[in-house]
């Protein structure tokens, strides 16, 4: 009863969406003014003028950027949902319900621990002197130069989206029917190809969106390009703060941003499309 | 359960040690930053590598006696509890709306709700920045909290949604059935229902406030919090103070998880019948 | 409007959005008396209910609660308490706490409000549990919370939504007479909506049976059962067999119908519905009524050639499920000793017949 709007109903849906509109919707649509603004003696000041576009998108620089980001964000969802899927399905089908449980919890933790804290740590790792290359001089090896390198940047890829990307496919995975897949064995379908011929199509979406998700991740960080990566080659985030800090070049900063939210709009509808393409029911 | 049963036969051990091994592996890789930062945060050496210097507690002194580490301590907490509370009344007015009304636009309410963790931090870093300087709001501790919430109030949003589904859906009308006007219902019923969720989303956003930092650099000013000061470790000197700050953040963060977590399943479990066996 | 009207609905309709939930509802439930709304799922009776409870708006009509209208009143600003299908116990609260809810919401003093929930824990005899946890009692025990905590306020009305549906067969039957000796007690009038023939017929004082949004019968339980109204009320209770044709004769001495399996008589009708000549029209007559037969015996009865199927026997009768030439199948139901002279097998050729006097005719179609 009572489905119109009341006081009662206002007071508990209102608060968020002025919240939203006022803090996210409002900055990311002043984005859009701001990239037609211009800066004159290290002053920015309205203006509508396209020309931070027609710089930004006339440099080489941004271009090479893009297809880097694009590419190593790429390449990090397509490993990190390699690397996990053999771990979640493990989780999910050859585990005991209390060691899923904890494995689910451990799996958490990572979230709750800082991304930049765990990102120092992998430098103790990788550094020149760092412990890897101790163990490796042990065998008489090395050293090798792991830090500053796009392995060191995938690492740090992987360390962010890793647990994520686990914690999506086995949230999927264990909604698989179990019937499908003993009625798969009971037709004399062997195991490896039950894998691939009934649980990865059951469990589609999930994994779809695990991997979408992680290039999201991946696509906007900056933290491992610069503190593993060493700032080569450039990506689109490191573009920005640099943009942001040389003279006030926030307007150009705008339009990198714009047009990383552009490419992240179209690469989650594919997505998405694609997860539930023949799903329509 | 069957599937105990067709375990004997249907799998091959070999396999099922191949795959446990990786598991094992996997867990190694990402609790091996974590479990470093803090073994070193205890070790003396300057330039942390094995074999391990000695015990050494110097970090967490030279951590403790750097007045700007308490100023940025007291402001992560203060902007942690604000955004915490905030955050979790957004939230929770999210959830309730969802679940008790329809409207037209309800799926551009929802987006609006849960959407923001989605956005690279770095645009929305700089969207907000660029816009709360522009408000003259930027450059102080009401900017950070502003931020965190927008990125808070979604989680706070999911987790109390997800116990209000686990409500009778009939429970509401039947509080009003019984006499209890709309607010009445509300705090006599809902929320109590609620209670395990609103505190474990409070937790959990406080947790998540405590080691947002990337908002934080590119908004907040002056008033530097707690994961601020640990970029600037990063940018500067690389020292071992961050592992101690680090392990700090980590037992807080833990702490207030795990108090979350024994929140959402442990009392939660009890208002349901007993199906567990 | 009679002075032991309690409830009317007058012209009442209810449709959400295209689909019509209630089309045009017009009855009265009378004071201290004990009505079940039946139906199957989806055909209003539920939402009759909740438009009686307050929690749905009708879309047109009125609704009268002691000759007051209450369109809009909200629920929490009425006495008309429910008892759920889900029960919607508070799991948070103990029994106590959840007897005494309405009256906290009503603002009864503490000392008060304790012992009149007190006198209905007694009275439905969970004392005993008032401190558990909804969680840790039985099926049984959460009914006669949910009846405790709807009755305290002492109303004049109580609704029940399918209360028993959760239970098992035998508690079922218990909490059947619990609930209809409760009612006699009180002189409290319960409305009951249920889509079990055995739970109305068994515990109501009048019976509306509703299909699709609209009352098809109200009366006792013997009424509708002994005259449906309906071909659909017939079909309904099942326990009828059913004949539809083309009324070739209709006099003061009967009417004649035509149909597949033979021309059918009926002793006469009162005026109420006269059947006309063409027309369609259909004849029911119980199972119970239908008897079997090798040869049809004469004097003024109908017989109908008919060949045995199947056989079921329950406790002290026997259903015997037959079939006539044109596949209509056809029940019979009786003790044993008096199907005993009968030689019954699969495929047996045999008569089923009645007296005209025991068939009744149908107004609809």
């Amino acid at each position: 009863m009572r489905r119109s709007l009341s006081l009662y109903g206002l007071t508990f849906s209102l608060p968020l969406l002025l919240w939203q509109l006022l803090f996210f919707v409002f900055p990311l649509v002043f984005l859009v003014a701001l990239s037609f603004w211009t800066v004159k003696n290290f002053r920015m000041q309205p203006d509508f003028d396209t020309v931070n576009w027609t710089t930004m998108y006339g440099r080489s620089i941004f271009w090479q950027a893009y297809a880097t980001t694009v590419a190593m964000a790429a390449a990090a969802a397509a490993l990190s949902s390699a690397l996990a899927f053999p771990c979640s399905y493990a989780i999910a089908f050859k585990l005991s319900d209390t060691a899923r449980r904890w494995a689910v919890f451990l799996m958490v933790i990572p979230f709750f621990t800082s991304y930049l804290v765990r990102v120092y740590s992998w430098q103790i790792f990788l550094s020149d002197a760092g412990i890897i290359n101790v163990i490796l001089g042990w065998f008489g090896l090395g050293p090798f130069p792991l830090l500053n390198t796009v392995g060191a940047t995938m690492v740090g890829y992987l360390t962010l989206t890793f647990p994520l990307v686990v914690l999506l496919q086995l949230f999927s995975l264990v909604f698989v029917d179990r019937t499908l897949i003993e009625a798969a064995h009971n037709l004399r379908c062997g195991r490896l190809r039950t894998v691939f011929a009934v649980i990865i199509p059951s469990a589609r979406v999930g994994l779809v969106i695990a991997a979408l998700f992680a290039f999201i991740l991946c696509f906007g960080d900056f933290v491992s390009p610069i503190y593993l990566g060493g700032g080569e080659p450039t990506t689109l985030s490191i573009l920005i703060t640099d943009t942001t800090k040389s003279g006030q070049q926030w307007p150009r900063a705008a339009v990198i941003a714009l047009t990383m939210i552009a490419t992240l709009l179209v690469v989650a509808f594919a997505a998405v499309r694609f997860a539930y393409k023949g799903r329509t029911k | 359960m069957s599937d105990k049963d067709t375990a004997s036969i249907n799998r091959n051990p070999a396999v099922d040690i191949a795959l446990k091994t990786y598991v094992f592996l996997a867990y190694a890789f990402v609790f091996a930053p974590i479990a470093a930062s803090f073994v070193f945060s205890f070790n003396s050496d300057r330039f942390p590598s094995i074999p391990l210097g000695h015990f050494s507690l110097e970090w967490y002194k030279a951590v403790a006696t750097d007045p700007l580490v308490w100023e940025g301590l007291r402001n992560t907490l203060m902007v942690g509890v604000i955004v915490g509370v905030v955050a979790t009344a957004l939230g929770f007015g999210a959830a309730y709306t969802d679940f008790r009304y329809r409207f037209f636009g309800k799926q551009v309410y929802l987006a609006l709700a849960l959407l923001p963790p989605t956005i690279p931090v770095v645009i929305l870093g700089l969207g907000m920045l660029a816009y709360l300087s522009r408000i003259n709001l930027s450059g102080n501790a009401l900017s950070v909290i502003i931020a965190h919430v927008v990125i808070c109030a979604p989680f706070a949003m999911a987790i109390i949604r997800l116990r209000l589904s686990q409500m009778d859906p009939d429970l509401e009308a039947a509080a009003w059935n019984l006499g209890a006007s709309e607010w009445a219902a509300m705090r006599h019923v809902i929320v109590p229902f609620a209670m395990p969720a609103i505190l474990g989303a409070l937790f959990i956003t406080m947790a998540v406030s405590f080691d947002e930092f990337a908002i934080a650099w590119f908004v907040s000013g002056l008033n530097e919090t707690l994961p601020v000061k640990v970029l600037g470790f990063l940018q500067g000197q690389v020292s071992p103070r961050i592992n101690a700050i680090g392990t700090f953040v980590f037992v807080t963060s833990m702490t207030l998880v795990i108090l979350a977590q024994v929140l959402l399943t442990g009392r939660g479990a009890k208002t349901r019948p007993a199906s567990d066996e | 409007m009679k002075n032991d009207t309690l409830v009317s609905f007058e012209g009442v309709v209810k449709r959400f959005g295209e689909f019509v939930a209630v089309q045009r509802m017009d009855f009265e439930i009378a004071k201290g008396e004990f009505l079940a709304i039946m139906g199957s799922s989806g055909c209003g009776k539920t939402t009759t209910l909740r438009m009686l409870a307050g929690l749905e708006a009708p879309t047109e009509g009125v609704i009268r609660l002691s000759g007051k209208p209450i369109n809009h009143l909200p629920t929490w600003s009425r006495d008309t308490p429910m008892v759920w299908q889900s029960l919607a116990l508070f799991p948070f609260l103990n029994v106590r706490e959840n007897v005494e809810f309405a009256l906290k919401m009503r603002g009864v003093g503490k000392a008060e409000r304790r012992r009149r929930a007190e006198q209905w824990l007694d009275r439905m005899q969970i004392s005993e549990f008032a401190e558990r946890d909804i969680a840790q009692l039985s099926g049984g025990q959460r009914q006669r919370v949910a009846l405790a905590r709807s009755l305290v306020v002492e109303p004049e009305i109580l609704l029940l939504d399918e209360p028993l549906s959760a239970l098992d067969a035998a508690l079922k039957v218990r909490m059947q007479s619990v609930l209809k000796n409760l009612q006699r007690e009180t002189g409290i009038t319960f409305v009951y909506v249920t889509h079990s023939q055995s739970e109305a017929f068994s515990m109501a004082d009048r019976v509306v049976i509703m299909s699709r949004g609209k009352i098809e019968q109200i009366g006792t339980p013997q009424e509708i059962y002994r005259a449906p109204r309906t071909r659909f009320v017939a079909d309904f209770l099942g326990s009828s067999n059913i004949f539809t044709g083309k009324v070739t004769g209709a006099d003061t001495s009967g009417v004649a119908l035509d149909t597949p399996a033979g021309v059918l008589h009926l002793a006469a009708v009162d005026g109420s519905a006269k059947p006309r000549m063409g027309r369609e029209a259909t004849l029911t007559v119980l199972d119970t009524k239908t008897n079997l037969a090798l040869e049809a015996p004469s004097g003024r009865v109908n017989a109908v050639r008919v060949r045995m199927i199947g056989e079921e026997f329950v406790g002290a009768t026997a259903t015997i499920y037959l079939e006539t030439a044109q596949g209509q199948e056809i029940r019979v139901q009786k003790g044993h000793d008096e199907l005993a002279s009968l030689p019954l097998e699969i495929g047996k050729e045999l008569v089923a017949w009645w007296p005209h006097e025991d068939g009744h005719l149908v107004t609809e179609g």
